[in-house]
C-alpha cells in the first residue's frame, strides 16, 4: 500500500473519530438530567428572577424545546461553525472564554514542553551512554525524584520557599502585565518549573531506555568503525532510530502536559488558562462550557494522533503500510 | 622487508566485569604485512574478535581496558594514539566489517547515505562526488543496478546484498587494512563462497591487508596467507596456511583440524569447554583438553611461542628443551589418546557427540 493511501486512511479515520465523539457527546447530554438548567435557574433565582421562566429561557437559549433530531442537526452545525454556546457563568460565548484562557496556557506551557524536552533528552542521551556512571545514577536519581513528587505539592512548597519565605517570586499570578514584561516572566517561572520538573523526568527515563536499545547495536559500532564521532554517533546513530519509538511519547507528552498537568497547576498558581478555565466551569455546572474544555483536548488527542502516524511515515522507512 | 603494516605486540585486553576481571586478551602477537591476509581463528570466546577491535580500540572502554602491549600501525602506536586520530584511522585507514549484515547498516538511512556519510568523514569531497563514488563502490562489489538502488534502505536488501553493501562501506576511504569479523558466518553457505570470493578480488584490485577473523578452517583454507590460532586469550599457533594445515604444530590446532570434515577422519569434537577467564588454569590454558598435558604444563605460566620452522611458532612444552616434539607433529591427536590410555582426555566417550565440543 502506498504512502499516500495510508495518509488518506489516517485522515478518513480522525474525522470519523471526531464524529463519533461528537455524537456520543451529544447522547450523553440529551440523556442527563438537568445539564445546566437546574445551575441556570439556581443562578437566575439568587439574582431574584423567577425560576420556571429561567428554566424556560434556558430551554430555549439551548434549543431543548427541539424534538431530538433538530437538535441532533444544529448541534452538529454549530460544533461545525465553531458556534460552542454560551457560557451563562461568564456571560460570554465558550469561544471568547476559551480564547481569552488559551494564551495564559500557552505562556507557561510551551516554556515548559520545550524545557522538558531538550533537558530529558539531552540528560537521557548522556545517561544511555554513560551508562553505570555516577552521573548515570545522579540523572535515574533526579529522573525517580521528578516522577514520584506530585505536582500540587512541589507547587506549594515552591511558593511557600521562593514566595512567602525568600519573597523572590511572586506566589499566584495577576493578569494585566505584559505578555513581555519582566513581571509576567517572573511569575511564570514557579509554574514552568513545576510542569517541567515532571516531565523532564519521564522524558529523560523514556529516552535513557530507547536510547540504551541503540547504544550497543551493530550499526552503532558500524558508524564508529566509520569514524564517526561521539557527537555524530550519538546524534545520527543512536538518537535518531530511537526517535521512531519516542515520538509516541513525545506527542502523547506534549499533550499531556498541555491539558492534564496543567490542571492543577493553574489551580494552584491561579493563572486563567484553560484548566483553571474548566475547574470552575465544573464547579459551577456551566455545561456549554465544561463540554467546550473537555472536547479540545480530545481533538487535540486526535490531530496528535494523526501527526503522530504521518511523523512515522517519515521517520521509519521500515512501515509496513498495509499493517496499519 | 619493510616493517610489517600492523603489528600487535604483547597486546593485554581485560574487562571489568560485576563477576571479576575477565583477561580477554593475554598477551597476544601478531603481524600482518601489507597486501596479505591473516586469519585470526579460534572459539567463540578465544578473544578473537577482542583482539582485533581493540587495534581501533572498538572495544566498549569501559568496562574493556587495553592493559598493555603496543598495537604499531605502520610505525604508529595506536595505544598511545587520541580518540581524535583514531576517529581519523577509523574507516579511514583501517576499516571493519562484522558478521551480521542484518544490523550492522542503521535502519532508518538508505545505504547510499551510509556509504557517503564514510567517504566524507574521511575526503574533502562534495556530497554529489561522495555519491558518484558510492554508487561506484556498489557496483564494484556486486548490487545490481547500483544507480537506482542507492537510495534503497536496507531492509529492501537480503543479507548477502546486506554484506556487500558494508563492505563497500568500509571500502569508502581505500583503508589500508579490513578487519573482517566473521563476515560470512550469518550467511548461507553460497552466499559465503561469493562474499569470499569478492573479497579476494577486492584484496586483488586494492592491495589491502585483511585481518580475517574466523572459527571456519574451511574459510581460513579459502582465503588465508597466515593463519593465528588463538584459545583462552593466548596465541597457541602461528604461521603460514600451508604450514599450519600440513604440519599442524600444536594439540589444539590439530584438534581443530580434526573437527573438518575431509581429512580423513571423522568429525571429532574437542572434548570440554573453554577455561573461565576470571580464572585461567595455571600453566597451558589448554592443559585441561589437551590429551598430551604433562605435571610441567599444569603448573607455571603459559608456554612461550617457539619456533617450530620457519616463520611458523607452536606454544607448547614439547617444543621446548627435554620433550620430544613428534609426539605431537608425528601422529594424530586420536592415535595418542588411544596410547595415552585416555587419561587425561575428559572426552573419550563424546566421539559422536558432536553437540558436547565446539567443531
Ligand atoms: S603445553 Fe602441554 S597442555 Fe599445552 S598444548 Fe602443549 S602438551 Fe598440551
Amino acid at each position: 500500500m502506498s504512502m499516500h493511501w495510508y495518509v488518506a486512511r489516517r485522515v478518513a479515520w480522525a474525522v470519523v473519530a471526531t464524529y463519533l465523539i461528537l455524537t456520543i457527546t451529544f447522547g450523553l447530554l440529551a440523556v442527563a438530567p438537568g445539564d445546566g438548567q437546574t445551575a441556570f435557574a439556581f443562578e437566575a433565582a439568587t439574582e431574584g428572577g423567577d425560576v420556571d421562566e429561567a428554566r424556560e429561557t434556558f430551554d430555549e437559549i439551548t434549543g431543548r424545546d427541539e424534538p431530538l433530531l433538530t437538535r441532533y442537526t444544529n448541534y452538529m452545525v454549530n460544533m461545525a461553525t465553531l458556534n460552542w454556546g454560551w457560557s451563562f457563568t461568564r456571560n460570554q460565548s465558550v469561544m471568547d472564554a476559551l480564547a481569552a484562557a488559551y494564551p495564559y496556557s500557552l505562556m507557561y506551557a510551551v516554556p515548559a514542553t520545550f524545557i522538558s524536552i531538550v533537558f530529558g533528552y539531552a540528560i537521557g542521551l548522556y545517561s544511555a551512554t554513560h551508562q553505570y556512571t555516577l552521573t548515570d545514577y545522579l540523572g535515574t536519581f533526579t529522573a525517580f525524584f521528578g516522577i514520584s513528587v506530585p505536582n500540587f505539592w512541589f507547587g506549594i512548597m515552591l511558593i511557600l520557599v521562593f514566595a512567602v519565605d525568600l519573597g523572590w517570586l511572586p506566589s499566584y499570578y495577576q493578569t494585566g502585565r505584559g505578555v513581555w514584561t519582566l513581571a509576567n516572566a517572573k511569575q511564570l517561572v514557579l509554574p514552568v518549573v513545576v510542569l517541567s520538573t515532571g516531565a523532564i523526568a519521564g522524558n529523560m527515563r523514556y529516552s535513557r531506555a530507547e536510547a540504551l536499545e541503540y547504544v550497543h547495536a551493530d550499526f552503532v559500532k558500524t558508524a564508529r568503525a566509520k569514524g564517526a564521532d561521539d557527537w555524530r554517533v550519538l546524534v545520527r546513530h543512536i538518537f535518531r532510530p530511537a526517535l521512531v519509538p519516542l515520538m509516541t511519547i513525545l506527542v502523547a507528552d506534549i499533550l499531556g502536559l498541555l491539558f492534564a498537568g496543567a490542571y492543577i497547576t493553574e489551580v494552584v498558581f491561579q493563572i486563567p488558562g484553560l484548566g483553571l478555565l474548566s475547574y470552575k466551569a465544573i464547579i459551577q455546572q456551566d455545561t456549554a462550557l465544561v463540554m467546550a474544555t473537555t472536547l479540545v483536548p480530545v481533538f487535540i488527542a486526535i490531530v496528535g494522533n494523526l501527526v503522530q502516524d504521518i511523523a512515522y511515515t517519515v521517520l521509519d522507512p521500515r512501515i509496513d503500510y498495509g499493517d496499519r | 622487508m619493510t616493517d610489517p603494516l600492523l603489528s600487535i605486540r604483547e597486546l593485554r585486553v581485560r574487562f571489568d566485569t560485576d563477576e571479576g576481571v575477565v583477561q580477554a586478551v593475554d598477551g597476544v602477537s601478531f603481524d600482518v604485512e601489507r597486501g596479505e591476509t591473516v586469519c585470526v581463528v579460534g572459539e567463540s570466546g578465544s578473544g578473537k574478535t577482542v583482539a582485533c577491535e581493540s587495534v581501533t580500540r572498538l572495544i566498549p572502554m569501559p568496562p574493556g581496558e587495553i592493559a598493555g602491549g603496543e598495537i604499531l600501525f605502520d610505525g604508529e602506536d595506536l595505544t598511545e594514539a587520541s580518540e581524535k586520530r583514531l576517529e581519523s584511522i577509523r574507516g579511514g585507514r583501517i576499516a571493519h566489517v562484522f558478521q551480521n549484515p542484518q544490523s550492522a547498516l542503521n535502519p532508518v538511512y538508505p545505504i547510499g547515505a551510509q556509504i557517503v556519510e564514510a567517504i566524507r568523514l574521511h575526503r574533502d569531497v562534495s556530497k554529489q562526488a561522495a555519491r558518484d563514488r558510492a554508487i561506484d563502490l556498489l557496483d564494484r562489489v556486486g548490487i545490481p543496478e547500483a544507480t537506482a538502488r542507492v537510495d534503497d534502505y536496507p531492509h529492501e536488501f537480503s543479507g548477502g546484498m546486506k554484506q556487500r553493501v558494508v563492505i563497500a562501506m568500509a571500502l569508502a576511504a581505500d583503508p589500508d587494512l579490513l578487519v573482517a569479523d566473521e563476515p560470512t558466518t550469518a550467511l548461507d553457505v553460497t552466499i559465503q563462497a561469493q562474499i569470499l570470493r569478492l573479497l579476494r578480488d577486492l584484496q586483488a584490485e586494492f592491495g589491502m591487508s585483511i585481518v580475517f577473523v574466523t572459527h571456519d578452517l574451511g574459510v581460513v583454507a579459502e582465503i588465508a596467507d597466515r593463519v593465528v590460532v588463538m584459545y583462552a586469550g593466548r596465541v597457541m599457533e602461528t604461521g603460514s596456511v600451508h604450514d599450519v594445515f600440513d604440519r599442524p604444530s600444536h594439540p589444539y590446532t590439530k584438534a581443530l583440524l580434526d573437527c573438518l570434515p575431509g581429512q580423513g577422519q571423522s568429525m571429532r569434537p574437542i572434548g570440554g569447554t573453554l577455561p573461565d577467564l576470571k580464572q585461567p588454569p595455571a600453566g597451558c590454558r589448554f592443559h585441561p583438553r589437551c590429551p598430551h598435558a604433562t605435571a610441567d604444563c599444569r603448573t607455571g605460566t603459559h608456554p612461550e611461542l617457539l619456533p617450530v620452522g620457519s616463520g611458523h611458532d607452536a606454544a607448547c612444552v614439547y617444543y621446548g628443551p627435554g620433550y620430544d616434539s613428534t609426539v605431537i607433529r608425528g601422529e594424530s591427536v586420536s592415535e595418542s589418546r588411544a596410547a595415552d590410555g585416555g587419561d587425561a582426555v575428559a572426552d573419550s566417550d563424546s566421539d559422536h557427540d558432536t553437540t558436547g565440543g565446539d567443531c
